[in-house]
């Protein structure tokens, strides 16, 4: 056996050389579909935010300008799912044993905090708004909303176009089974997010339909077991654009369409009616539904944080332990720990008491062949002898 | 069978009731509530009768008709055992306590309507008891019937409060010179309104109390009953005595006072049938009933009917007997929300308060003793997922809160935060100074991360569940990840605020702002205090020079710089002291580091408020506002950066950077194990403060033994710091079995999956 630790002899610390940093950030960015979707978003909202600020200054009309910050402000859950989807593709070394896979999960819990922060903002402010309506000048308003909402629509529509490409690129047969299966789970939401830009009520209920759609496809794959599904499901995590990047960026995007709309009908509302709440109303709602489309992901990201056993295996466990206590020489069971790494990456470890004379090489065998049918990936199992 | 002995073992210590399928019961349930909706019907008729007889010839009418029947049907002089004169001594005693009870009563439907009699005063016995049992013992069964009893309690004050008839109010102004039939009423009204409430409410009251005296009188009667061999019987020989009793007294009013009634013979009808269904029906279906079911699954069902149908009567009922009065519009009484909402909870109530009690419901039947009593084995989830009452579970959490420092710390200070808060907005409201309500809206605001960092303290020390199988102690570092974040926005909001005053300085009223942040940094320097404490706390060892850290701190809270960089400072100075000493402790933990921060943000905030207020009445300068607030922006997210890096560290399972080094010598040594080839995969990370968990293959001789090499490989990680460890433990034959497998991992995976859907006995024989 060679041994496995590299001995830092040889590995000099290369001299921090920027340009060549960039440059590999730049291809690693490039290089995934969902990293360089989210680049070149990333690019356009900032060249916008620079271009209203710019303005804004030159102008100097403060409304600009703080909404140019908020511009920037949204670009950091851009810039996380982006800086997450880099990361996640970093190989292991010896401090981070995992890799740095968790940070796709990671990058969605942040997101989907920022938005409920946002979405606790706006709703505050709504209430201010709705006590004392103040006369908000609605002749600029329109067009930076319009704007924005142009922005919000053609990253809602890179999106799905780059999980459809991504669906069709993946093979014929894989194409009903990809479509449901992590990486497309957020076309899916795009689409449902564009269709439903226009009107925001629905918006929430698609959210609900995306993540029983993912979970649904869950079982589906699981049910019919095909070859391309199992593809897909293990050479995820070396690609990176899991599941949760994406739904966290693209509901912040959802989030940011809806509130475009919402200033534009209010602003439509008051020019045409002189409804001065309807301000306040639109903005409330809107901080509903975004505080609402966020719940699940923020419970999946925190689950997933704390080492919760994958949702996916509840079912599935009890049996699987079932099974294990029933082979030969097994007494019991003890310490299952099942956990989930990233996106469909399962990790348990369990401790198996066994009889004296019991066939260790067997049971083990038996044990991980048993976890794997149900798809945990890594498995420990620590074999306790019984005492006579 | 199970079922049947799993139900009701804990309460009360004897054998739970067993509950027999409805559908055997059909029968005797459609019978009670028949007789319920006839009951309401009665006592409907009878507030008409009431109008116009008086309530003593009501009563004495109503004994003597029941009296009659009763004697007809249970004979009680010819039956049983012979009654002796003690006993009779009783009964007269029981008989006049019933005549004043039905005195009560039916008083209280004089004043109160129907329906609110029906609501307050038919109430069964088991319900009472039970509401009397939580409200004046400890072992009142439980939060669900604290609960049914709040909702009792909630009912009676809707009654008393809530429920605006109007009819009530005309009848409190015209009774002086209204209807003063007797001595007894005038006693009565005189009672009322000595208590200073109106008619109604008097009425209520009454009610209320004559129902307690009801089931002490039922209650008390019980022993009577056995004496006299059985309830009828004693019921048969009360109502004979009770009209013997009221016989004088009725005979005294119809002489004296001129009777309103125009023909005793068209009330003959209207009377027989209350008689009938007011006092025999229903007395016989709830004796059969409570023979065939229990009696609470009997109070429900006849709670059940009763008031619904008492609602659906009042709406309705245009009393076919009614005489029509001239002032019927004004005398009838409404239906108010205040009815409604108080009947809804009456029925809520009666059900809670009948159920029966859930504990213990998943024990299962073991065995017998030797003795012959059943014994039961109780799970540990049976025993953890008792219902919670908010009370109860409001005073475990203030003592588990309050058990441990951490959470006992943060506790304190938020209670001294949301006092602060609370005295701002009280005084802002008062004086209506807007800028005082903002900002104490604003301090609520950052209660929440107190409270949030309060929750995960205490959501840490919960037990590890199926689900969550390493237990909870990461909530500790999310929360001080989430607080970590919240700061960062709130810097970065603070920032761009500044950045537009920057360019546009408001004119800033400095009038007001002095006293609130002085105010504000006292209570956030006490917090500071507090933490950096905690601090030491946590540092345990070396308490003298944290203590010293912690003074410098406090010495520099008065210029923001210093202060600043004290706290900066100091929370690397907490990380390099637990590097030097390496033993596991990590100073604060994610979270109170969270709390910490934050409170020092919020700290300097209000110094930063003070400076530039000074800055502003002194010298003018409108810019130095936005400048303090840039600064402190920056200062907030600085200082938050080390402990979000820590946090997202521990996310993303790093190797402990603390134990690094440790473990690479483990590792070392345990390549150094005889028998030991080599390792793979090891995997360590931070569960929690005090949780490290770790994954290791081995890959050993063929020869050796394989429990030993277990044994001292977690001996050896066990020193390192790891303490919830696997070792999978693999032969040479198995590595390569296993390597070979994991090559063509999809492979196989997907060969045990067509082998599931292809219906194989899928026992894995595949792999050997």
């Amino acid at each position: 056996m060679l041994p496995l630790s590299i001995k830092d002899d040889e590995y000099k610390p290369a001299k921090f050389n920027l340009l060549l940093k960039l440059s590999g950030w730049f291809r690693s960015i490039l290089a995934d579909k969902t990293s360089r979707n989210l680049f070149f978003f990333l690019c356009l909202n900032l060249s916008f935010a620079f271009v209203e600020l710019t303005y804004g200054i030159w102008s100097n009309s403060l409304g600009l300008i703080s909404d140019s910050f908020h511009m920037f402000f949204d670009c950091t859950a851009l810039l996380a799912g982006l800086a997450a989807s880099v990361i996640s593709r970093w190989r292991s070394n010896d401090s981070f044993s995992y890799g740095y896979v968790r940070a796709e999960v990671l990058a969605g819990f942040v997101n989907g905090l920022f938005l409920i922060f946002t979405a606790f903002f706006i709703f505050s402010e709504g209430v201010e708004r709705a006590l004392e309506p103040p006369d908000v000048h609605h002749e600029r308003l329109l067009p930076v909303s319009v704007a924005g909402l142009l922005v919000n629509l053609v990253g809602i529509f890179v999106f799905q176009h780059g999980g459809h490409g991504h669906s069709h690129g993946d093979g014929g047969h894989g194409h009903s089974h990809s479509l449901f299966n992590g990486t497309l789970s957020h076309g899916h939401g795009g689409h449902g997010g564009h269709g439903h830009s226009h009107d925001g009520h629905g918006h929430s209920h698609d959210k609900h339909g995306d993540h029983g759609h993912s979970h649904g496809g869950h079982g589906h794959g699981h049910g019919h077991g095909g070859h391309e599904d199992c593809h897909n499901e293990l050479q995820r995590p070396g690609e990176g654009s899991s599941k949760q990047i994406l739904q966290g960026v693209l509901l912040h995007i959802i989030a940011d369409t809806l509130g475009s709309i919402g200033v534009i009908i209010s602003a439509l509302l008051m020019q045409k009616y002189d409804l001065m709440i309807a301000d306040p109303i639109c903005s409330m709602l809107i901080a509903l539904l975004i505080g609402v489309s966020v719940v699940p992901l923020l419970k999946e990201s925190i689950g997933i944080l704390m080492q919760r056993t994958p949702p996916t295996l509840d079912n599935a466990l009890p049996e699987c332990y079932q099974r294990v206590q029933q082979l030969q020489g097994v007494y019991n069971l003890q310490e299952p720990h099942f956990w989930t790494l990233c996106t469909d990456v399962y990790i348990g470890t369990l401790k198996l008491l066994v009889a004296p004379d019991a066939d260790t090489r067997w049971i083990l065998s038996q044990t991980h062949n048993i976890f794997t049918q149900v798809g945990v990936r890594q498995l420990y199992v620590q074999i306790d002898t019984a005492a006579m | 069978m199970e079922d049947k002995y799993s139900s009701n073992v804990l309460s009360g210590g004897k054998l739970g009731m067993v509950e027999v399928p409805d559908s055997r019961l059909t029968r005797y349930i459609v019978l009670l509530i028949l007789s319920k909706i006839l009951k309401a019907l009665g006592i409907f008729e009878s507030y008409d009768i009431l109008k116009v007889v008086h309530i003593v010839q009501f009563i004495f009418i109503l004994k003597f008709g029941s009296a009659v029947i009763l004697l007809v049907f249970q004979k009680p002089f010819s039956s049983g055992k012979v009654i002796s004169k003690r006993q009779w001594i009783k009964l007269v005693k029981h008989a006049v306590s019933s005549c004043v009870i039905s005195l009560l009563g039916f008083f209280g439907l004089t004043l109160c309507g129907p329906l609110r009699t029906l609501l307050l005063f038919e109430h069964s016995d088991v319900v009472v008891v039970a509401l009397l049992g939580v409200l004046f013992t400890n072992s009142g069964g439980g939060p669900s019937k604290t609960r049914g009893a709040a909702f009792f309690i909630i009912a009676v004050i809707c009654l008393l409060l809530f429920d605006n008839d109007q009819l009530m109010a005309k009848m409190g102004d015209h009774h002086p010179e209204g209807h003063h039939d007797s001595a007894l009423t005038h006693f009565l009204y005189t009672a009322i309104s000595l208590l200073g409430v109106a008619d109604h409410k008097g009425g209520v009251v009454l009610l209320v109390v004559s129902l307690c005296l009801k089931v002490g009188f039922h209650t008390a009667s019980r022993k009577l009953s056995v004496e006299l061999g059985g309830a009828k019987r004693l019921y048969a020989l009360d109502s004979l005595l009770s009209a013997a009793v009221m016989l004088p007294w009725a005979a005294v009013l119809t002489a004296t006072t001129e009777s309103k009634v125009d023909s005793w013979s068209s009330l003959a009808v209207p009377f027989a049938m209350i008689i009938f269904s007011v006092v025999i029906l229903e007395f016989y279906v709830e004796a059969v009933c409570s023979a065939k079911m229990e009696a609470p699954r009997c109070a429900r069902y006849g709670a059940f009917a009763l008031f619904p149908a008492a609602l659906a009567l009042a709406n309705f009922w245009t009393g076919p007997l009614r005489r029509p009065p001239p002032t019927q519009l004004a005398t009838e009484h409404v239906l108010s929300g205040g009815v409604i909402v108080s009947a809804v909870f009456f029925v809520m109530a009666s059900s809670i308060l009948t159920a029966p009690s859930k504990k213990g419901q998943k024990g299962t039947l073991v065995g017998y003793s030797p003795e012959g009593t059943p014994l039961y084995n109780f799970m540990g989830d049976a025993l953890q997922h008792t219902s919670q009452s908010l009370p109860r579970f409001i005073k475990d959490s203030l003592k588990q809160i309050l058990e441990e420092y951490d959470s006992r710390q943060i506790f304190y200070f938020l209670c001294l935060n949301l006092a602060f808060t609370f005295v701002e907005l009280f005084y802002g409201v008062w004086t209506n100074s807007l800028g005082l309500i903002s900002d104490g809206f604003h301090m609520l605001f950052d209660c929440s991360a107190l409270v949030l960092g309060l929750f995960a303290a205490l959501m840490t020390r919960w037990k590890a569940t199926r689900i969550f199988s390493y237990g909870f102690g990461r909530v500790e570092i999310l929360s001080g990840f989430i607080n970590g974040l919240f700061l960062m926005v709130i810097a970065f909001f603070v920032f761009v605020e500044s950045v537009s005053r920057l360019l546009d300085p408001p004119n800033i009223n400095t009038d007001m702002l002095t006293p609130v942040s002085v105010g504000g940094l006292l209570v956030n320097l006490v917090g500071i205090c507090a933490f950096s404490h905690a601090h030491s706390h946590a540092h345990g060892g070396k308490s003298c020079s944290s203590q010293d850290h912690g003074h410098s701190h406090h010495g520099h809270s008065h210029g923001e710089h210093g202060h600043a960089h004290g706290g900066h400072g100091h929370s690397h100075g907490g990380h390099g002291h637990a590097h030097s000493h390496g033993s596991g402790s990590r100073g604060m933990n994610a979270n109170m580091r969270g709390v910490f921060l934050h409170v020092l943000a919020d700290t300097l905030g209000s110094v930063g408020v003070i400076i530039s207020t000074i800055l502003i009445r002194q010298f003018g300068w409108l810019i130095a506002d936005p400048i303090c607030s840039l600064f402190i922006a920056t200062l907030i997210f600085l200082s938050v950066i080390p402990l979000l890096k820590d946090a997202c560290e521990v996310l993303l399972l790093r190797t402990p950077p603390e134990q690094e080094k440790d473990l690479n010598s483990a590792l070392e040594k345990i390549e150094k194990i005889e028998g030991v080839l080599s390792y793979r995969d090891p995997h360590f990370w931070r569960h929690s403060a005090n949780v490290i968990a770790g994954t290791i293959h081995l890959q050993v001789m063929s020869d050796v033994v394989e429990q030993r090499i277990i044994q001292q490989v977690t001996a050896i990680l066990k020193d390192a710091g790891v303490n919830n460890l696997s070792v999978q433990v693999e032969k040479e034959a198995y590595f390569q079995h296993m390597s070979g497998l994991s090559t063509g991992f999809q492979d196989v995976l997907a060969m045990t999956r067509q082998m599931a859907s292809m219906k194989y006995p899928n026992d894995g024989t595949l792999i050997l």
